[in-house]
């Protein structure tokens, strides 16, 4: 449904490094450009009806992608087709395909009631009139719009606003969505509403989904694939719980009745499951073992301990995303973004 | 709807629904619309005065007496509202679409981007205001003077007035586009706005390099001095030049404002 190949974006910016006035001065007669190269060889597809997160620290490339695919941003070189077309080939064709939210930007009519941006969205779709009163009340219902249907969009707060950005997406029933940070700024319990709101459509139309998260939340909420991006190439692509796999650290928790010093007991399980593992005493007969997984097993921490104290609780917890991805980008942090 | 007149109809059927958002936001911001209006029936009177100041000393300038020269003036403010009312949100491309990046929200809509872009403030009542307005003026100046006004005249004078617009907007699509390459060109856009107030003056008053310059670079004389020269004193070379002169540059433009899009860096989050 989505394709991309080798795509590659550099940004040309006049050099503007000298402070001051007088740099101010030289810049105006300077015609030193700096290039970034924001994507440089992106490559992966994502097949029809999969929620895919699309990974990657800030100024990865994650936006530069997201635009190419939305069809405002030309590509530097290679190509992309969503729902079998090259965005940018029938403008038309593609705006009808995907949906799309970018960040904080918003694509309603500022001044205008929700209910009335849901009105032009239907027309300018071309939307058949009972399709249109079909979504405009699952929206209502999803978005709870009863309170906030007249006021103009930009008096909704934020959590409001998003929520009817990505309705506004949704509403010409798109074959593809594409979501730019879709809950950036947004708490807790509206993160969950923007996570029920595309589960709850995408999921019954099979909707094709593409999100870009910094949020590990969001990520295991909504998609079940990734494609991680690093310096603007793609570094991963997989089904989650097969990344998750892939924690470079395992950690299992272990309660026990029984006394023994636990200075003694952590240095001996540490030398029966070997070298890099770490113990640490955690409270009353509480301890942590972390380590590679293949070291750190329930098993083996079982074993260990088996004949010194009774164990009362072991629980190994699935690592986080976030210590996955932390390990997967491999380049140092390179401070870009806004792209 | 793949049919030419299909489309058509749906850009029509559109245009009149935009239309009606655009006004019904208006009622928004009323405070800020009335200052507008006050603002612009001031100027429309400092124009007048102006005239009369001149002609309280002179007869004739460059031949025009102060009839011709209020029905020139009236001319220039209907081509002028024509444009005003159709494409005055080319101002915000050439201020901060492009700037900030927000340009985004009309390219990934299912019509052409410089429609959607233009319809947020299609039917701008400030336009049709001086649309209204020029034809008041012309009305005034007619009633002094000797016109012979037969339907074959009134339909060149139309088409006229048509290419007249053509060009404000073609100028103002194509200044506004540059900002594509330079993110903001609100300056060079109000720049080139002072020089269309040459419009309201006779032709035959400016130095050779000036007429050159208004009729073959900015060729703002068109939205003015010839739709009244030709109502005044028949047809001349420019007449017949203008419609090609006002379909090219509306070809040009459209042109550098396709090639800015492909350009275009969407920066931003």
């Amino acid at each position: 449904m989505i394709e991309a190949h080798e795509l590659t974006k550099v940004f040309r910016m006049r050099a503007d490094t000298r402070p001051g006035l007088w740099g101010a001065v030289r810049g105006l007669f300077s015609a030193e450009t700096t290039e970034v190269r924001a994507l440089d060889g992106v490559s992966f597809t994502v097949p029809a009806g999969e929620r895919t997160a699309y990974l990657g620290v800030n100024g990865a490339g994650k936006s530069t992608t997201i635009k190419i695919l939305a069809g405002v941003l030309t590509p530097g070189s290679g190509h992309c087709r969503v729902d079998g077309r090259e965005p940018r080939a029938d403008r038309n064709a593609h705006a009808r395909a995907i949906g799309v939210v970018f960040g904080h930007r918003t694509q309603l009519w500022w001044d205008l009631p929700v209910t009335e941006s849901f009105r032009i969205l239907a027309r300018l779709h071309d939307l058949p009139p009972a399709l249109a009163e079909a979504n405009r009340l699952l929206f209502d219902e999803l978005l709870d719009l009863g309170e906030i249907a007249d006021r103009p969009v930009r008096t909704l707060s934020l959590g409001q606003r998003m929520r009817a950005e990505i309705a506004a997406a949704l509403f010409h029933a798109p074959r593809v969505l594409l979501l730019d940070e879709p809950t950036i700024g947004l708490d807790l319990l509206l993160k969950d509403a923007v996570h029920e709101l595309v589960n709850r459509v995408a999921r019954e139309r099979g909707t094709t989904v593409l999100l870009t998260s910094h949020d590990v939340a969001d990520i295991s909420a909504i998609c079940e694939r990734v494609v991680v991006v690093d310096a603007g190439r793609v570094v991963h692509t997989g089904y989650l719980h097969e990344l998750l796999r892939r924690a470079p650290t395992r950690t299992v928790r272990l309660e026990y009745a029984g006394d023994v010093d636990p200075a003694a007991f952590a240095h001996h399980i540490r030398l029966e499951l070997g070298d890099p593992v770490t113990v640490t005493p955690a409270g009353r007969r509480r301890v942590t073992v972390q380590g590679p997984p293949e070291l750190v097993t329930p098993q083996r921490v079982l074993a260990a301990v088996t004949g010194l104290v009774a164990v009362t609780d072991l629980v190994a917890p699935e690592p986080t995303l976030g210590e996955v991805l932390r390990a997967l980008y491999v380049a140092p942090q390179p401070a870009r973004g806004g792209r | 709807m793949t049919t030419p007149r299909g489309t058509l109809r749906r850009y029509a059927g559109l245009a009149v629904l935009l239309t009606g958002v655009g006004l019904r936001r208006l009622v928004s911001y009323r405070s800020d619309f009335l200052v507008g209006v006050g603002a612009f029936a001031l100027r429309v009177v400092l124009h007048a005065l102006l005239l009369g100041v001149i002609y309280r000393h002179v007869t004739d300038i460059a031949g025009w007496t102060f009839r011709e020269a209020v029905l020139l003036l009236g001319v220039a403010m209907l081509v002028r509202g024509i444009d005003h009312a159709f494409t005055d949100q080319l101002w915000e491309l050439g201020r901060k679409l492009v700037q900030r990046g927000e340009l985004v929200r009309y390219l990934v809509r299912p019509v052409h981007p410089l429609f959607s872009l233009l319809s947020e403030r299609f039917c701008y009542p400030e336009g049709i205001g001086e649309a209204v307005a020029g034809l008041a003026v012309i009305g005034y100046a007619a009633g002094g003077l000797d016109l012979d006004l037969d339907p074959a005249r009134l339909v060149v004078f139309a088409v006229l007035l048509l290419a007249g617009a053509l060009v404000f907007a073609a100028v103002k699509l194509l200044l506004a586009a540059l900002a594509f390459w330079t993110t903001t060109s609100l300056q060079v856009m109000t720049a080139v706005y002072e020089l269309a107030d040459t419009a309201r003056y006779p032709l035959d008053v400016f130095p050779w390099p000036a007429r050159l310059l208004l009729t073959g670079v900015l060729p703002f004389a068109l939205t003015g001095f010839v739709p009244a020269d030709y109502l005044l004193h028949g047809p001349s070379l420019l007449t017949w030049l203008a419609p090609l002169i006002g379909g090219a540059l509306t070809a040009l433009a459209l042109r550098v404002w396709s090639l800015g899009v492909r350009r275009f860096e969407a920066v931003g989050p």
